[in-house]
C-alpha cells in the first residue's frame, strides 16, 4: 500500500481530469461512441454478437429499473413482469402479422398502462410498500402467463422472427439484430439520460432525497413516484421488444421471481442512479450467469447473491462508481500515509510494478 | 358444506403458515425499521437443518427443535453482522441488503441440497377427523394450533417478561431505553433471533406439504407481505387476521371462482390490497401516524 | 468527594465543533448547573457524559474513566440520563416505563418501594399508572422521565431542560420535587436549563458556556445577579 505513495510527486490524477474538460474531448467521445458501436456488429462473431445484443435487452431493463429506483429511490420488484409483458405483446403482435411499428408502441404503451395503474395503488402506501407489493407481479405474472393462454400460447411460451437482416444489406442476421438492439436501446438510453438530467430527473432526486422536502416545494410525491415507475414500466416493454428480438421465444418462466430478483440485483451492481452503471448491469445480469453456468450451474444463485452483498458492504454505487472509489481512496492513501514516507522508501524498487498497474485499472474502469 | 368448511379449514392452516412469517416480519420491523424479505429464506434454511438431522435418523421433533435453536443463532447472526451498519441509513438500501441475503441463502440451499423437491416427514398424521359430519384433516387443525400456540406464547413473553418489556422499548426507542442500561444492539440481535425462529416454525409445518425446495417459501413469502401491508406493520393481531383472511379467501376463490382457479389464486391477496390500499392506505388495522412504512 | 470530573471534554457532529474544552465537576450530593445560550454546547455535554455522542478529553466518574462507553454501559455505572424531550416511552404504560428503567436492578423489594416513592413524589402518575405514556401530558410525561431515571437507582442524573415546553406553574412543580428528590435521596445532579432563575433553585453551583467553552463558573449565588449571565442569554 505505502508503495503507491512512492509515485512521483506531480499525481496523474489531476492532469487526466483537466485533460477530460477540454472542448473538443467532449465534442469527440460521443462522436467515438457512435463510431465504436458502428463498427462493432461487423467485427465480432456471431457469439460474440449475440451476447451484446443480449446485454443491450437487459441494459435496457435494468436502466428502466434505475428510473424508478436507482433516480427516484423506489425498491420496485416488478421490472421483470414489464419485460415480459413487452414480449407477450411483441410475440403476440408479430403472429398476427401487426405492423411491425404498432407492435413496437403497443409493446411500449399497454406495460406503461400496467404500470400506471400498479404504481397508482401501491405509491400510495410510500416507502417500502412499493417493494411490498411490486414482488407480487413476477410472482402472479407467471401463473397468469400461464393462464391466458391463447394470447400467450401457456407454458409453451411463444415464438417470433421479424428482423431478419434485409435483402441487399449484406449483413447476417446476427448483426442487423444487434444494430437494432444498438440503435432502439441507444434511443432509450439518450431520451433517459436526457430525463433525468432535467427538469424531471431534478423533481425524482429531491423525491429520493426526502419526500416531506419535496412536498414542502410543491412537488408531489406520489405524482413522481407514479410517473417513475410509469416510466420504468414503459422502457420495460421496450426491453421485453427487444428480447423478442433477439432471443425470438418467451415463455412464463421469462418473468419469473428469481430474475426479478437479478435483475435488480443487476442493477445495484452495476450502479445505481447512473446510465453507465445500467449498461456494467446488463452486462453482469447475461455475463455472470454465462459464466457460472460453465463451472457450476447451481452455483450461479449464491454467486449471485454473495457479489450482490459484497458490492453494497464496499461500493454502494456499484461498479460504476469504481473509478472514483478508486482515485478517492488513493488521494486518501497519498494525504494519510504522506508524512510517513521517508521510512518506507527502500520499498520502492519492489512495489514500482504495482504503482504502475494501478492507474490502469482505473481507466478500465471508464470504458 | 362438508368441502367448505375443509377449505375454510385448511385456508386457516395455511394462512397460519403467512401469518408466522408476517408477525416475523413485523417484529423485525418494529426493532430495526426494516422488512426482511430474507425471512422467507431464512425459514426455509431452517427446514433444510431440520431434514438433514431426519436423514441422520435423528427423531423430527428433537430435529425441528435443533433447527429452531440454529434459526435463533442465525437471525441472531445475521443482525449482528450483516444488517446493523445498514439499520441507521436508507431503508431502500436495507431493502436490497436483505433481498442479497435472500438469493444467497437460496443459492447456499441450492447448491448444498440441489434445487429438486425432498420429503419433509410431517409432524401430524395425515388422517381426517369427523366432526359434525364434516371431516377436516389433523394437519390442518395441527399446524393452526401450533403456529397459534408459538405466537401465544411470544404474547407473554412480550407482555408479561422482562426480556420482552426490553424489547418493546427497544422498538419503541433505542436511545431513550440505553439511558437505562438495556444494552440495544444485544435486544436487537435477540428481536431478529425470536423473528427467525417463528419463521422455522412455520418452516418446519409447512415443508411436508409444499416438499422442501430451496424456493419453498417464496411464495409464503409474498403471502406474508400482502398480510402485513393488509393488516398494517404496526398491528400483529391486525396481520395475523388478515394473514387467515387471506388463506381462507384464495381457498374459498380458487373452488368457488371458476376464472381464478388453484393457479391464480395467489392473485387474490393482491386484488384485496389493491382495493384496500385505494380505499383504506394505512391497512385495514394500522394507524394513521404510521404510513411512513 | 467528587463525583464526576470533565476536564477539557470536545465533541463535534461532522465537521462542527460544538465542544472545545469543557471542564466541570460534580461533588457528592451536589447539584452543578450548565447554563448558556441555545448552541452553546450544554445537551452535548451530557450526551458526551452518557455516551451518545464521541467525545474527547477526559470523562471520570467515581474514578472511573467512561469516556468511550456505550450508552447502556454508562447507565450501568449509576448515571440516569433524562433526556431532553422527556424520552419516556409512548407504546408502554407509565408501570412499563418505570419498569424499563429498573432494567438493571433485582432487588424487587426495592424496585416497589422505589415506585411507590415515584408516585408519592408525583401524584399525577398514581392516577395514570396504566395510562400510555404517549397519553400524558407533557409536565406528566416530564416527571415521568425523571421517575424512570429515580428507578435506575443512580447516583448521578443528569437532566436536560426539564423544563421545556411546560407552563410555568408546572415547570415550577417538577423542580420542587426534583428539589424534594435531591434532598432526601441525595442524588447528585447535573441539570441543563434555560430558564436560569429555575436552575438557581436547584443548583449550588453552575457554568455558564460559550461556543463549547466555560466562560464563568461560580456559585449560584454568584451568579445570580451577573450582568454576565445576562449577556448569555440574550447575546449581548
Amino acid at each position: 500500500m505505502a508503495r503507491v505513495m512512492t509515485a512521483p510527486a506531480s499525481s496523474p490524477s489531476s492532469p487526466s481530469s483537466s485533460w477530460r474538460r477540454r472542448p473538443w474531448v467532449r465534442w469527440a467521445t460521443p462522436l467515438l461512441i457512435v463510431a465504436v458501436l458502428a463498427v462493432l456488429p461487423l467485427v465480432g462473431t456471431e457469439f460474440q454478437n449475440e451476447t451484446l445484443a443480449r446485454i443491450g435487452v437487459f441494459a435496457v431493463a435494468v436502466l428502466g429499473l434505475n428510473v424508478v429506483m436507482g433516480y427516484t429511490g423506489q425498491v420496485s420488484l416488478g421490472q421483470i413482469f414489464f419485460l415480459g409483458f413487452g414480449a407477450y405483446v411483441t410475440a403476440y403482435g408479430v403472429s398476427q402479422d401487426w405492423n411491425i411499428v404498432l407492435v413496437f408502441v403497443l409493446a411500449c404503451l399497454l406495460p406503461a398502462a400496467a404500470g400506471l395503474l400498479v404504481a397508482l395503488a401501491a405509491a400510495r402506501l410510500g416507502g417500502l410498500a412499493i417493494a411490498m407489493v411490486t414482488i407480487a407481479l413476477p410472482i402472479v405474472g407467471v401463473p397468469l402467463a400461464k393462464r391466458l393462454n391463447e394470447y400467450t400460447g401457456g407454458s409453451q411460451g411463444l415464438s417470433a422472427r421479424f428482423a431478419e437482416s434485409p435483402e441487399g444489406s449484406g449483413l447476417y442476421d446476427d448483426q442487423w439484430t444487434l444494430y437494432l438492439v444498438i440503435a432502439i436501446g441507444g434511443v432509450v438510453f439518450l431520451l433517459t439520460h436526457f430525463l433525468v438530467r432535467g427538469k424531471y430527473g431534478r423533481a425524482f432526486a429531491i423525491v429520493k432525497g426526502n419526500e416531506n422536502v419535496a412536498a414542502s416545494m410543491g412537488i408531489s410525491p406520489y405524482r413522481y413516484k407514479v410517473l417513475a415507475f410509469t416510466i420504468a414500466s414503459a422502457i420495460g416493454g421496450v426491453s421485453g421488444f427487444l428480447y423478442m428480438l433477439v432471443i425470438q421465444y418467451t415463455s412464463p418462466e421469462t418473468m419469473s421471481f428469481g430474475h426479478s430478483i437479478e435483475l435488480l440485483a443487476a442493477m445495484v451492481i452495476g450502479g445505481a442512479a447512473s446510465i453507465v452503471g445500467s449498461l456494467l448491469g446488463g452486462a453482469f445480469y447475461v455475463l455472470v450467469p454465462q459464466l457460472t453456468n460453465q463451472v457450476d450451474a447451481s452455483l450461479t444463485a449464491l454467486l449471485q447473491g454473495a457479489i450482490l452483498l459484497v458490492v453494497l458492504f464496499v461500493l454502494p454505487g456499484g461498479l460504476a462508481s469504481l473509478p472514483r472509489a478508486l482515485t478517492r481512496g488513493r488521494r486518501r492513501l497519498r494525504a494519510g500515509r504522506g508524512p510517513a514516507a521517508p521510512p518506507t522508501t527502500p520499498s520502492s524498487t519492489p512495489g514500482s510494478g504495482t504503482a504502475a498497474e494501478q492507474p490502469e485499472t482505473e481507466r478500465q474502469g471508464h470504458a | 358444506m362438508g368441502e367448505f368448511v375443509q377449505l375454510v379449514v385448511d385456508g386457516l392452516s395455511t394462512g397460519s403458515v403467512y401469518a408466522a412469517i408476517a408477525l416475523a416480519i413485523v417484529l423485525v420491523h418494529s426493532a430495526t425499521g426494516l422488512v426482511n424479505f430474507a425471512q422467507g429464506g431464512m425459514a426455509v434454511l431452517a427446514a433444510y437443518v431440520a431434514w438433514v438431522l431426519t436423514n441422520q435418523s435423528v427423531p423430527l421433533v428433537v430435529a425441528v427443535l435443533a433447527s429452531i435453536v440454529f434459526s435463533f443463532v442465525l437471525g441472531a447472526v445475521v443482525e449482528r453482522y450483516l444488517m446493523r451498519r445498514f439499520e441507521r441509513g436508507d431503508p431502500d438500501t436495507a431493502v436490497v441488503v436483505t433481498i442479497g441475503l435472500l438469493t444467497l441463502i437460496t443459492g447456499i440451499a441450492g447448491w448444498l441440497w440441489s434445487y429438486n423437491n425432498q420429503q419433509f416427514p410431517s409432524l401430524f398424521p395425515l388422517d381426517t377427523v369427523s366432526f359434525l359430519g364434516v371431516s377436516i384433516s389433523i394437519r390442518s387443525i395441527g399446524t393452526t394450533l401450533s403456529i397459534v400456540a408459538v405466537m401465544i406464547v411470544l404474547q407473554l413473553l412480550f407482555v408479561r417478561t422482562k426480556l420482552g418489556l426490553a424489547l418493546r422499548a427497544v422498538a419503541i426507542n433505542p436511545q431513550s431505553a440505553a439511558f437505562s442500561g438495556l444494552p440495544v444492539e444485544r435486544l436487537l440481535m435477540v428481536g431478529w433471533g425470536l423473528a427467525a425462529v417463528l419463521g422455522a416454525v412455520a418452516g418446519a409445518l409447512v415443508a411436508p406439504q409444499l416438499t422442501l425446495t430451496p424456493g419453498m417459501l417464496d411464495n409464503a413469502l409474498v403471502y406474508a407481505l400482502a398480510a402485513v401491508i393488509l393488516g398494517g406493520l404496526t398491528s400483529p393481531v391486525g396481520v395475523v387476521i388478515a394473514a387467515w383472511m387471506i388463506g381462507v379467501l384464495e381457498n374459498l376463490a380458487a373452488v368457488y371462482v371458476p376464472f381464478i382457479g388453484h393457479d391464480l389464486k395467489i392473485a387474490v391477496p393482491f386484488i384485496l390490497l389493491f382495493v384496500v390500499l385505494v380505499v383504506r392506505p394505512q391497512g385495514l388495522f394500522g394507524r394513521k401516524t404510521v404510513v411512513r412504512v | 468527594m467528587t463525583l464526576l470530573e470533565l476536564e477539557d471534554v470536545t465533541a463535534s457532529y461532522g465537521p462542527v465543533q460544538v465542544l472545545d474544552g469543557v471542564t466541570l465537576s460534580v461533588p457528592e450530593n451536589g447539584a452543578v448547573g450548565i447554563l448558556g445560550a441555545n448552541g452553546a454546547g450544554k445537551t452535548t455535554t451530557l450526551r458526551a457524559i452518557s455516551g451518545t455522542v464521541r467525545a474527547g478529553g477526559r470523562i471520570v466518574f467515581d474514578g472511573k474513566d467512561i469516556r468511550g462507553m456505550r450508552p447502556d454501559q454508562v447507565a450501568a455505572q449509576g448515571i440516569a440520563h433524562v433526556p431532553e424531550g422527556r424520552g419516556t416511552l409512548g407504546d408502554l404504560t407509565v408501570r412499563e416505563n418505570l419498569m424499563v428503567g429498573a432494567y438493571l436492578r433485582k432487588d424487587r423489594k426495592g424496585i416497589d418501594e422505589d415506585v411507590d416513592y415515584c408516585l408519592d413524589l408525583f401524584p399525577n402518575l398514581r392516577e395514570r399508572i396504566t395510562s400510555n405514556a404517549s397519553a400524558l401530558s407533557g409536565g406528566e410525561q416530564q416527571m415521568l422521565a425523571v421517575s424512570r431515571g429515580i428507578m435506575s437507582k443512580p447516583r448521578l442524573m443528569l437532566l436536560d431542560e426539564a423544563s421545556l415546553g411546560l407552563a410555568p406553574s408546572t415547570a415550577k412543580n417538577v423542580y420542587d420535587a426534583i428539589r424534594r428528590l435531591r434532598v432526601e435521596s441525595g442524588i447528585a445532579m447535573l441539570v441543563v436549563e434555560q430558564n436560569a432563575n429555575l436552575a438557581f433553585t436547584l443548583v449550588d453551583t453552575a457554568t455558564v458556556l460559550e461556543t463549547g467553552r466555560n466562560a464563568l463558573t461560580g456559585s449560584s449565588a454568584e451568579l445570580k445577579g451577573m450582568d454576565e449571565i445576562r449577556r448569555a442569554y440574550l447575546g449581548g
